[in-house]
């Protein structure tokens, strides 16, 4: 009885750094490539994208809430930035776009929480418009083109590298994480989310505003997925429409690894990262062993619903 | 309500159309329109499989300015790659009467029915780029078989020759089951077998998307150790390879890929690309054009027509070379 216990209790706090110590043990076993500083420092870099959309994705989810648009916002947000970019092609160029990218980003951000919480249209319905709207507009910025001949300073934030070796937009990506991690932990704002996800009527009741957080919390999940963009664009030194496409998914998915629950007042952003990682880790060795993407779909399927399960098992001890 | 939110959005898709038609004139010349205009002229139909590729998104404005010098009409419609959505497409340009339908396929099954309901009302069919199985009268593309064997043999040339070519090779590879992407690793393959020392390793499929290519690439170049040249089954997707191969310090891995993009070949004048195929939109969109005039004139056409390729390396880049085009040109 006690040991069983004991069992659930590891289970129930560290259950996806299991799940990701097994997959590491896997893929170390699978490939004598996995388990080297050169592939971890890749995987950091190829996680840092899609963990930031997944931050902001961690805190809507938290809120009840979804957002589809993010994919879009990242690839509108991304175009603005190169085309500025690329048009001033100086340092004070590259800021300005960066921060046109973010202003545009918190704008769409905005309208599609506003959407939800004063005209109440379901959050699924608001931001897939959004996701349609801000797709249209990244391709009209230049009729389906991409912007390449970036400036080459341009290319340090998403592409640079410290020592070399640790991808600059990796060690965003975690301080991101911290900062928001800290956030929803000790501010009032932070905490309000898990109340207004977990009962949003009582949460109003006792006098949070709703509306207003609601907003917020949007424009900050799109401010995330435009800096994403900003990033992408950066990394692949040029800014192309399509990119993003499908994000949002991803980052839904490794919410919900993570540990978020899609009903609301639950979920971490630390946990979400944890499952970006996990998400990065079946692609890269998939790659490294050479197996072909269609198993990486549906081992991908897999893994989302056994960490669910899990998740669910675990909650249900709790009680 | 309905009806009102449609018109509304009618309204909406006319003036952003009208919009897009105006920004491209004012870059044209306006003497040519009155030059045919007066003659039995007819109206194209252009169905694209969708415009979210640079390759694609060129096609549009180049048909209709083209036919426009032609003093030809033009009405042409967006699939957004959805196979139903182009076959109402091309029935709703059947209904607006057209003369004659290019189309560029979604896939070679999808457009089967809109190709039907031209073969009924005796419109003339010409597929572009892709190609149909049935129902169409001329194929307007390119041999990407060609291009992945003239890349190949490139390649074989810049390592030193069928005898001296030596390591491994990774592919990047475009979209599972495109056509596209089996003719660029078939005949590529076709090729590189001559060199009994080169290996290839093929990546997971990337979508000819850049921002898949990039972490294919880190994870090949992690799990395999002599590789000698990196082949992309488009530019894009290997000039992704390239940057990697570029921050990783792997300097005398060759990259290669297919397309002509201006970016790649910009890249081919800096050193830091090996080669490409051109796979100029211009000449292919031009050629679609002339054959439906060729067509409505009564004039015979074979079933294909090839609008060619060529290799752009270090030997004759400069030609190449216009940071205007998002494409190299074999427009002469």
């Amino acid at each position: 009885m006690k040991t069983k216990l004991s069992v659930s209790e590891i289970l129930k706090k560290y259950n996806l750094i299991i799940m990701l110590i097994i997959f590491i043990i896997i893929s170390a076993v699978l490939s004598p490539d996995f388990f080297t500083f050169n592939n971890f420092f890749n995987l950091l870099q190829q996680a840092s994208i899609p963990g930031i959309v997944a931050i902001g994705m961690t805190l809507v989810i938290i809120l009840g809430g979804i957002d589809l648009s993010v994919g879009s916002v990242l690839a509108f947000s991304g175009m603005i930035t190169s085309i500025v970019v690329y048009r001033t092609g100086n340092m004070l160029g590259i800021i300005a776009g960066c921060l046109l990218g973010i202003v545009i980003s918190a704008l769409l951000g905005m309208i599609t929480g506003v959407l939800i919480s004063r005209f109440h249209l379901p959050d699924f319905i608001a931001s897939l418009a959004m996701m349609e709207i801000a797709r249209g507009a990244a391709l009209l910025t230049t009729g389906g083109n991409p912007v390449f001949g970036l400036n080459k300073s341009f290319h340090i934030l998403g592409g640079g590298f410290i020592f070399d070796k640790i991808a600059i937009s990796g060690v965003i990506w975690i301080i991101l994480t911290v900062i928001v991690a800290l956030l929803l932990k000790y501010t009032i704002f932070g905490r309000s989310l898990f109340a207004i996800g977990g009962n949003s009527e009582a949460a109003m009741l006792s006098g949070i505003n709703t509306k207003r957080n609601y907003a917020i919390t949007y424009v900050i999940c799109a401010i995330l997925a435009g800096f994403a963009g900003i990033l992408t664009a950066s990394w692949m030194s040029t800014g192309q429409p399509t990119a993003g496409t499908g994000y949002e998914l991803d980052a839904i998915a490794a919410s919900v690894i993570g540990g978020a629950s899609l009903s609301g007042g639950a979920g971490s952003v630390v946990g979400t990262f944890g499952g970006v990682f996990l998400l990065q880790i079946i692609t890269n060795i998939f790659n490294l062993v050479g197996l072909q993407s269609y198993y990486q779909r549906i081992a991908k399927g897999l893994i989302i619903i056994f960490a669910v399960l899990l998740n669910k098992y675990v909650s249900k001890e709790r009680k | 309500m309905k009806k009102k939110v449609l018109t509304v959005l009618l309204v909406v898709a006319t003036a952003i159309s009208l919009v897009g038609c105006a920004g491209k004139a004012k870059n044209e010349t306006t003497q040519t329109e009155s030059t045919n205009a007066s003659k039995d002229t007819f109206t194209i139909g252009f169905s694209n499989c969708s415009q979210d590729t640079p390759f694609f998104a060129n096609m549009t404005p180049i048909i209709e300015d083209y036919a426009k010098e032609k003093g030809v009409e033009v009405v042409s419609l967006n699939a957004d790659n959805d196979v139903s959505k182009q076959n109402k497409d091309i029935q709703d340009l059947v209904s607006r009467g057209i003369d004659v339908l290019i189309v560029n396929p979604v896939n070679e099954d999808g457009p089967s029915a809109g190709i039907e309901a031209c073969n009924k009302a005796n419109i003339p069919v010409i597929t572009v780029d892709k190609n149909v199985k049935t129902g169409n009268d001329v194929w307007v593309g390119r041999d990407n078989k060609e291009m992945g064997r003239q890349v190949g043999q490139k390649l074989i040339e810049l390592l030193g020759g069928p005898e001296a070519a030596k390591g491994t090779i990774l592919e990047i590879q475009g979209t599972a089951g495109s056509t596209t992407m089996m003719n660029r690793r078939d005949g590529f393959h076709e090729e590189i077998e001559k060199a009994p020392g080169l290996k290839i390793v093929e990546s997971s499929y990337c979508d000819f998307d850049r921002s898949k290519a990039i972490p294919a690439t880190q994870d090949l170049l992690q799990a395999n150790k002599d590789v000698v040249a990196i082949y992309g089954h488009n530019d894009d997707m290997a000039l992704g390879a390239s940057q990697v191969v570029k921050e990783q310090g792997f300097n005398n891995v060759l990259v290669c890929g297919v397309d002509g993009l201006m970016e790649a070949v910009l890249a081919i004048k800096d050193g830091q690309y090996a080669c490409t195929a051109s796979n100029d939109p211009v000449l292919l969109g031009q050629t679609a054009v002339d054959t439906a005039i060729d067509l409505m004139a009564g004039k015979k056409v074979e079933s294909f027509v090839d609008a060619g390729t060529i290799i752009i390396d270090s030997s004759n880049v400069d030609e190449y070379v216009d940071e205007n085009l998002d494409f190299a040109t074999m427009v002469k």
